[in-house]
């Protein structure tokens, strides 16, 4: 509760703050109507060559797009401002403030600078899945579609804790950029669908690197029969990943050496 | 309060030849070199009490204060402040803590204090009512009551430092760490903040560690001064000691006609005293004060002394003699 009120502080300076810069503002909206156009035609252009891609049909396949952009787009919103900032933080000493604060240093660092410019792109993205769920031949139940949602919050906050992961090295390496770029190479594997990934490939995209768990599974159990083990294996993935990264984050804390004034 | 024994933290920090070629072999073989940032240090420090930290830079201050903040680990040694482990960060401790850096902004740049202020009123979870007294009470005693509204990044660097000292003290925290909390202050925002500090202290019996190159600062605030260099406690003591040891002494400076003098300096010392500096023709003695007049009039009797002053050692200059590791009589 308490952090929910913290939560809403940081949302309130942010929007504040976003409102100041509006070239900025409209140029990001731009920049992502790019990116959302490309995605969708780079599926459209696929299936002008096959009918069915690792399993799905081109109406399957668009909820997919949809439901990836909503991840990258919710991502972009809540956590990617603080964690572009993160590895500069650790170099320069200014974790120092976070630490002594009676919080977690984690969820303050996480979160407190809500991108209200990625706000309008969360609202196309939304319009863009909305629009591919519409066009889709079936019809969805109310519970699947409250499913689909639930692992897509999911996928989000497990998108999140793979980026913190590939972060936490500049403890040690002081290189800001480095596992951030390896990362978002990587995590391309979240806008493939995972039919695509068979043997090896398969059991990394689902356990080591589960970018897999992120939007495709989710997708796929709106057209699925419903299966207890896929949501269990999820709910295991993101809690374990969890947990190693608050266990991490401790760790990496006494390595911090706080570059000195 | 505040207990501290045997602390140790060593850094490993690498080394690098100039140049490219330099870069290209360190990207291969490093040089890593072990910098002492703290040996061995015990220190203890009572409520209420202020304790001024000195040191050159690099000497270790700021490492000994970031690890009793809790932001940085200790390699070994026993610490408590307010009865917890302070790199163990439990919120009961962090609330009874403040840190500020006069080097590094606690305040969100593009928002009015009042703003801030508010979110740290939730993060330390203040009692509104005890927030709005607070927060009344230190604004109104630096003198920044208007400035409250006004976006951070407007203000001048002495009403932003201001703000800082309210931003760290909102939650009334027993101990205090002040990093060098005047630099680059005008004297009138220098003195404000001196003033509050002690004002503060008094109603609130807080301790206080300060670290700061101002001398005005230290002679102000503290009674008692711990001298750092190179990672290791030289002084602790009260100030009052340095100071008649300032007292004790003088300085006499010397400008000959152009001769060579030097030879016979050993002789006219004798256990007397020791030279401060010494050129071609001006030469600055630090001779005990009794010395002073047979010491002057020897001088005056033996060279071709052109001018001859006497005075006293400021108390910077001992301590900065202190920080550069002369010998100096009584002390460790």
């Amino acid at each position: 509760m308490r952090y929910l009120r913290l939560y809403l502080y940081f949302l309130r300076f942010s929007i504040s703050r976003a409102l100041e810069f509006r070239i900025d503002f409209f140029f990001r909206i731009l920049m992502d109507f790019l990116y959302y156009s490309v995605n969708i035609a780079l599926y459209k252009i696929l299936f002008l060559h096959t009918p069915t891609l690792a399993g799905w049909t081109e109406a399957q396949a668009m909820v997919f797009v949809g439901a990836y952009l909503f991840v990258d787009a919710l991502n972009m919103t809540i956590f990617s401002n603080n964690l572009w900032w993160f590895p500069i933080f650790v170099n320069r000493g200014d974790l120092d403030y976070y630490l002594v604060r009676p919080i977690s240093s984690l969820f303050f660092l996480s979160l407190r600078d809500f991108a209200a410019n990625s706000f309008v792109n969360l609202l196309m993205a939304l319009a863009i899945l909305s629009w591919a769920l519409s066009q889709y031949p079936g019809t969805f139940t109310l519970s699947q579609l409250f499913l689909f949602f639930l692992l897509l919050l999911n996928g989000t906050f497990l998108y999140y804790i793979l980026h913190m992961l590939f972060l936490i090295p500049v403890f040690w390496t002081h290189s800001t950029r480095g596992f951030d770029r390896i990362f978002h190479g990587v995590s391309q594997i979240m806008e493939r669908p995972d039919g695509i990934f068979v043997g090896w490939s398969r059991k990394i995209v689902t356990t080591l690197l589960p970018f897999a768990l992120i939007a495709s599974f989710p997708t796929r159990s709106l057209f699925e029969a419903f299966s207890w083990d896929i949501l269990i294996h999820i709910f295991f993935i993101t809690t374990l990943f969890f947990m190693i990264l608050l266990f991490l984050w401790g760790f990496a804390l006494r390595f911090y050496s706080s570059a000195s004034s | 309060m505040i207990e501290v024994k045997n602390l140790k933290k060593t850094f490993r920090v690498h080394e690098k030849e100039p140049g490219l070629q330099g870069s290209i072999h360190s990207l291969f073989r490093r040089q890593w070199i072990k910098k002492e940032a703290l040996r061995d240090v015990s220190l203890a420090v009572k409520p209420g009490e202020i304790l001024g930290l000195l040191g050159a830079n690099g000497a270790g201050k700021t490492t000994l204060v970031k690890v009793l903040a809790g932001i940085i680990y200790p390699d070994s040694g026993f610490v408590k402040v307010l009865g917890h482990v302070p790199w163990q960060r439990e919120n009961q401790f962090r609330k009874q803590i403040a840190l500020i850096m006069g080097q590094k902004a606690q305040l969100w740049w593009d928002l009015p204090a009042a703003d801030c202020f508010l979110l740290l009123r939730e993060i330390y979870q203040v009692p509104p009512l005890q927030y709005r007294k607070t927060l009344d009470f230190l604004s109104a005693s630096l003198g920044v009551k208007d400035l409250l509204k006004i976006q951070i990044r407007r203000l001048s660097l002495g009403e932003r430092m201001k703000m800082e000292l309210i931003a760290a003290l909102l939650h009334q925290p027993k101990v205090v760490f002040l990093d060098e909390p005047t630099i680059g202050l005008d004297f009138t925002s220098q003195r404000a903040i001196r003033d509050f500090l002690l004002q503060y202290r008094e109603e609130h019996q807080a301790a206080m560690i300060l670290t700061s190159h101002y001398m005005e600062d230290i002679e102000s605030l503290c009674e008692r001064i711990v001298i750092i260099r190179q990672g290791k406690f030289v002084y602790d003591g009260p100030l009052a000691q340095i100071a008649d040891q300032c007292r004790q002494e003088k300085v006499i400076s010397v400008t000959f006609s152009g001769e060579n003098y030097e030879k016979n300096i050993p002789f006219l010392l004798e256990g007397k005293g020791s030279i401060l500096s010494q050129s071609n023709e001006i030469l600055k003695l630090r001779i005990p004060r009794e010395q002073v007049p047979q010491v002057a009039s020897h001088l005056l009797q033996n060279f071709p002394v052109i001018d001859l002053a006497i005075s006293e050692d400021e108390i910077a200059t001992i301590i900065e003699s202190i920080f550069r590791g002369e010998e100096r009589g009584e002390e460790k």
